[in-house]
């Protein structure tokens, strides 16, 4: 009877453990890619597609896992830190690629892109967010550049010409003011407040539509806190904290919140990008049409920041050579123009497909975004973006909620960056 | 004795999974972060700590700590208990009542019930906005999430909306164990339901309210999703408490050995507490 129960015991217990331990036992190379935040309706077989189709070609099984966005950076870190990466990843361009760099996790992509046919084909400016020390470790896979979203049927309702979206800060905040009314809980220009990287990039259009910069050109030091980087703090704040024309809860709402509320007729313009077209008609299929892009207002002269993807190879993968086809095959000239032409988005960053794929210039949505995208810039690609990141992220917040001055924000912010960057990693 | 053994290894054979796995995924981490928190690049060292203290903002996520803490602990007291006392009565459709009263809150995942508050607490779309105003009670919708003053009051409310079921669960099933007779006698003595409430439930509930507190004050420390999912720390800082500060700097900062720095120094917080308030509030007995 004991022996019996010790047994039954001891089984169950090695069978959890196989369950937990993973065990590959194969004989072709095989490996584990994570594809972060590009999952959704339709894509799962999409992914399974083009996986299958890798695997015949090149004889390499894939194992593959696609990871929503808002737990892909914890899960990423965690595989990384825990010794366990995955052989190929998606990595954000917003600064994950050097912080990753940074910690040893990334294998250096040179010698590869010497050779590969794509190299000359990404858009140049892309290269800057890949790029650590020097050294490249991402392939930029795909991006887009911010743009000014707007509901065209409440600036009819205003009085306002929906085919001439303002194009200074002036004329944005004449147009806010037009549009705004809170009695109908509308209103004209969605601030991004929260704390979330989103506010950053909120502040880094005005400030480098005011011709002022992040950071000075070799990252080490805060080069915001000038006449015009106090201004764009100022004109950006102001807006909610002097002129309301952005709602109440403005330091708790980012443009994802806006593109919500402009679904439903509350919001005229915020921020948003190619990403937001299919997200704002899932929320409201009705506003199909009714809305439209343009290049954010400026002071001085037209700026955005850009985002996207890039596929990184780990350092630990042992199977470097084949994690580096699968990278060259996904963003082939061939799979991506198969994508563009099915999905209709989002932004190749090969110059190439953009240009052979006749939507990306026909659709009155994308032409603001392809025509900013030369002109947009890069978060810094330094390890410490993250705290850069959520410094600029309280210096707004804090002005926002009437905790300091612009003045007073803004030089709090540039001492804080200043230490963070003299800090190392 | 021999079949005493034998029942105590018989024992030890069917915890023994268990046993594994709670060493597996409990002491195992809990050693891993000491350990974290007190290397710096390869060299054992106190400097991680020393971070702690003297970041500027260590007395703000203290404060920010202690509020929350106190805020929600308080309510989910006070609503547990008159929601037990509710339930202790019989009414009609009580099982239904029951059943939603405690497992709605209770059985909600913590980003689903972040993310539902949001919503409610939106000044634009929000369903508590909209009803105060239609109670009359303000004139323009309240940035709930977007004041320092309210969002604080605001994530305690969520808080106390999640966490208070399994309290009234608790003071529910110790008022099960108070025998009928005590009311009774009360009753015949004269006693109001406030006396007997004051001077025969109370008393009795006592060892169990001390110990439920006391569950409830570190879970509500360590409570970490709701607040991450409502606000991220934020306004300026304001509902940024031990534990989303901590995960800030291991995750987003992957800065893990300062973190761990801070969810040990968390955890000593509450092992000091769990010792003082024994010791004090219940004469050594745990």
């Amino acid at each position: 009877m004991r022996i019996k129960v010790l047994s039954i015991t001891l089984l169950i217990s090695a069978i959890l453990l196989l369950a937990v331990v993973p065990h590959t036992i194969a004989q072709k190379p095989k490996i584990l890619v994570y594809i972060g935040g590009h999952g959704g309706p339709g894509y799962e077989e999409w992914w399974r597609e083009l996986v299958t189709e890798f695997e015949k070609k090149y004889g390499i099984d894939v194992e593959y896992q696609i990871i929503g966005f808002e737990v892909y950076w914890d899960k990423l870190v965690a595989a990384f830190e825990s010794g366990t990466p995955p052989d190929a990843a998606l990595a954000d361009l917003g600064g994950w690629v050097p912080a990753f760099a940074a910690k040893g996790w990334l294998e250096p992509l040179e010698k590869y892109l010497a050779t590969w046919e794509g190299t000359k084909q990404i858009w140049p400016n892309l290269w800057e967010a890949v790029t650590y020390k020097g050294v490249r470790y991402g392939v930029p896979w795909y991006c887009d550049c911010r743009v000014l979203l707007y509901h065209k049927e409440l600036f009819k309702e205003a009085g306002l010409d929906p085919n001439k979206p303002p194009r200074t800060w002036d004329e944005l905040l004449e147009y806010a003011k037009k549009l705004t009314n809170p009695k109908r809980g509308i209103y004209g220009y969605g601030v991004s407040g929260a704390l979330s990287e989103i506010t950053t990039l909120g502040y880094m259009i005005f400030l480098y539509g005011a011709g002022g910069r992040l950071l000075t050109p070799d990252y080490k030091k805060a080069a915001f806190n000038t006449p015009e980087g106090l201004e764009a703090l100022k004109f950006y704040t102001e807006l909610y904290t002097k002129y309301h024309v952005s709602p109440p809860g403005t330091p708790s709402y980012t443009e994802d919140d806006y593109r919500v509320m402009m679904a439903h007729g509350k919001i005229a313009m915020a921020v948003g990008g190619p990403w937001s077209f299919p997200l704002i008609e899932m929320e409201n299929p009705a506003i199909k049409g009714k809305y439209a892009t343009a290049p954010h207002p400026y002071k001085v002269h037209p700026a955005t920041v850009y985002g996207g993807w890039a596929w990184v190879i780990a350092k630990a993968s042992k199977h470097k050579d084949a994690a580096w086809k699968w990278i060259t095959f996904i963003d082939s000239y061939d799979v991506w123009k198969r994508w563009a032409l099915k999905w209709k988005g989002p932004m190749p960053a090969r110059i190439d497909v953009v240009f052979d794929v006749p939507f990306f210039l026909e659709d009155p949505r994308w032409r603001p975004i392809i025509k900013m995208f030369p002109h947009a810039v890069a978060r810094p690609p330094i390890p410490q973006w993250p705290q850069v990141s959520h410094v600029i992220q309280l210096m707004v917040q804090n002005v926002l909620t009437g905790k300091m001055t612009p003045e007073q924000a803004i030089s709090w912010a540039e001492k804080e960056v200043n230490k963070i960057l003299a800090g190392g990693t | 004795m021999a079949s005493n053994s034998g029942e105590e290894k018989l024992a030890l054979s069917l915890i023994s999974p268990y046993l594994a796995f709670f060493i597996l995924i409990t002491i195992y981490p809990v050693i891993y972060n000491v350990v974290l928190s007190l290397e710096r690049r390869g060299v054992l060292t106190l400097v991680n700590y020393a971070e702690v203290l003297s970041d500027p903002n260590f007395p703000l996520i203290l404060y920010n700590t202690f509020i929350w803490t106190i805020g929600s602990v308080t309510f989910q007291f006070l609503v547990g208990i008159g929601v037990a006392l509710l339930l202790n009565e019989n009414f009609p459709a009580k099982r239904l009542f029951t059943a939603l009263i405690i497992t709605v809150p209770w059985a909600m995942p913590d980003v689903v019930a972040g993310i539902t508050w949001r919503w409610m607490y939106s000044d634009v779309y929000g369903v508590i906005n909209d009803l105060m105003m239609k109670l009359g009670l303000i004139s323009y919708p309240l940035p709930w999430l977007g004041d320092i003053n309210l969002a604080r009051i605001a994530v305690i409310i969520a808080n106390i909306w999640k966490g208070f079921p399994i309290s009234a669960l608790i003071y529910l099933s110790a008022l099960k164990t108070i025998p009928d007779e005590l009311y009774e006698a009360a009753k015949i003595d004269g006693a109001s339901a406030w006396v007997r409430f004051k001077d025969v439930t109370l008393p009795l509930l006592s060892p169990i309210i001390k110990t439920t507190v006391m569950l409830t004050v570190i879970w509500t420390v360590n409570y970490f999703p709701l607040i991450y999912v409502m606000t991220g720390g934020g306004p300026a800082n304001a509902t940024d408490t031990l534990v989303t500060y901590a995960y800030r700097i291991s995750f987003k900062f992957t800065n893990f050995s300062v973190g761990a720095a801070w969810a040990t120094f968390t955890f000593l917080l509450m092992l000091a507490f769990a010792v003082v308030y024994t010791k004090t509030l219940m004469g050594g007995r745990t």
